[in-house]
């Protein structure tokens, strides 16, 4: 790494602690109830990141800082939020943060010595199928979707996470050679995960896992007669669940025109709106807005409500940073030779993205809400720590793939 | 007192997040750069022994904009595109007046090329030659 570079990361680290340091400070004014409890916690949090960074770039050879630094940033500003609307899921998302970045490093050391070694498409199949079967045979429900498996009554977690990881690697496996040797077998094997998924009424993750698919099967075999099929059939499955499926219709019908019915169908997505709008460009401040009106507001939602209170500069800083991670993404399966590595990272990327979209195109109304965490800023431990491990993944194939370029 | 910090504190936050923003667009801009120099180490050979190296994606023709301009009546503004793909360089004719040569023949789809492969742009040869392993450049 140039000089010049590590520069650049060293001053973002820096700025990192200082927007930290000023939230939370606010925070333990805002909340005097905990009062400097925040404070404390917020502290815990960067020590956290710092340990992480420093060993990141000075023990691991090659890694790609940034991919720790945007995570945790978004990881930051969710925090801010989630400390504001509710400080108990503050605490335990804190946790999952220390997990979720050990994780990281894990997953990192764990990439870059096994991934080439294991690549059979089988295994990873069985074990997606298994991980999304869980909560079909014993799933709770929650905010609609039976997509929950409850440990010890306390402990719960989504499988459907999991599953996200073999997917891909399922995929990349399969598709590895640029060709698609078996094409039945590789629907039969798509869609019976799909169906998996709609069982549990969890749609807009079988929208995400098609679509992952669909776009690396294009990737891989640059077919655009796949392509262009895919495309139909969802779009014709997505009109028959229409009529099909009353959750959806009521979902549809929300999106299109939400003041049609305000207090009952529309109430999410208008009050989402509603505080957006309440933002306007800089935003109310911090702690000065309404997020306790807009529903599902620490999961789902949780973009509206940052975008209310730190506008509509704040709420495109967001995207942007979930571009540029996608950017990033992008660039690791450009760079990578080995076919199989680049499908991976590719696809993750994909997913990555297309949740990112999902949920953020669904919060500001240009597609229908699908009920989608926002990668590291919803509340959710499953979610943060499945996205830091795909991160990991990503950094580890980065690390395989600047070491072949020395040895070459 | 309250409201007065939190208006303040929005303000100096969204000031650092674009501030940040626009470092990781540096690192991303370096990166594109980095990108772009890292020729493939080959290069053409003039008939007067001239070295032109080459990029992952070189254009060659008469128009300024071109990463090779030729001051050559005979070539096209926009004659040809060298690029790397995988480990082999590949040659693409992009549509030009009096075409490509390579070894003689016109090509029409993109060709993969070797070491000592002649090319014929407009009216002046080359040949196509690599460098020696130099030290890798980091």
């Amino acid at each position: 790494m140039s000089p010049q570079i590590e520069n650049i990361y060293n001053k973002s680290a820096a700025v990192f602690a200082i927007t930290g340091i000023v939230n939370f400070l606010l925070l333990s004014y805002f909340n005097k109830a905990l009062g400097l409890g925040i404070f404390y916690s917020a502290l815990i949090f960067l020590a956290v990141f710092f340990l992480c960074y420093i060993v990141n770039y000075k023990f691991i050879e090659s890694s790609d800082t940034y991919l720790f630094i945007i995570p945790s940033l978004l990881v930051e500003l969710g925090l801010t939020m989630l400390c504001r609307i509710n400080p108990d899921l503050f605490k335990r998302q804190l946790l999952f943060y220390i997990a979720g970045s050990f994780l990281f490093i894990f997953s990192t050391l764990l990439t870059k010595y096994f991934i080439k070694k294991i690549n059979s498409p089988m295994l990873f199949f069985i074990l997606t199928f298994i991980f999304l079967l869980l909560p079909v045979l014993f799933g709770v429900e929650r905010g609609g979707a039976r997509n929950w498996i409850l440990i010890n009554g306390y402990f719960s977690f989504q499988p459907s996470e999991i599953a996200k990881l073999f997917y891909v690697f399922y995929l990349a496996s399969n598709l590895r050679e640029g060709r698609i040797e078996k094409l039945h077998r590789l629907v039969l094997e798509i869609f019976s995960i799909i169906v998996l998924l709609i069982l549990t009424r969890d749609l807009g993750g079988a929208m995400l896992f098609y679509l992952t698919a669909l776009f690396m099967i294009f990737i891989a075999t640059s077919r655009y007669d796949y392509f262009l099929l895919g495309f139909i059939v969802i779009v014709l499955l997505g009109g028959a669940s229409f009529y099909r499926m009353p959750y959806v219709r009521a979902r549809v019908l929300a999106w299109l025109d939400p003041w049609q019915d305000v207090p009952g169908r529309g109430y999410q997505i208008a009050q989402s709106l509603f505080a957006i709008a309440q933002g306007g460009f800089f935003g109310t401040g911090l702690g000065l807005g309404h997020p306790d009106y807009i529903p599902a507001v620490a999961t789902d939602f949780i973009f509206s409500a940052f975008t209310e209170e730190f506008g509509f500069l704040g709420g495109q800083a967001l995207i942007l940073l979930y571009f540029l991670l996608v950017y990033r993404g992008v660039r690791i399966s450009l760079f990578s030779k080995d076919p199989y590595l680049s499908l991976i990272s590719a696809g993750l990327t994909v997913f990555f993205g297309l949740q990112v979209f999902t949920i953020i195109g669904g919060v500001i109304k240009l597609i229908p809400v699908t009920g989608v965490t926002l990668p590291f800023m919803s509340y959710g431990g499953s979610s943060m720590v499945i996205s830091f491990t795909a991160f990991g993944v990503l950094n580890g194939v980065w690390i395989s793939t600047r070491r072949e370029e020395v040895m070459e | 007192m309250y409201e007065l910090l939190a208006q303040l504190a929005k303000y100096l936050i969204i000031g650092l997040l674009y501030y940040l923003l626009y470092n990781f667009l540096k690192i991303m801009i370096m990166d594109i750069r980095e990108y772009d120099q890292e020729g493939p180490g080959y290069f053409l050979q003039t008939e007067e022994g001239k070295e032109i190296p080459l990029l992952k994606v070189t254009t060659i023709g008469r128009a300024v904009d071109s990463d090779i301009v030729i001051d050559d009546p005979y070539l096209s503004s926009k004659h040809a595109l060298i690029y790397k793909k995988g480990n082999s360089l590949y040659i693409q004719d992009l549509k030009s007046t009096n075409g490509t040569f390579l070894n003689g023949v016109k090509i029409r789809k993109p060709v993969k090329l070797k070491e000592n492969d002649v090319l014929v742009l407009g009216s002046k040869k080359y040949i196509l030659k690599r460098r020696e392993l130099n030290e890798p450049s980091d």
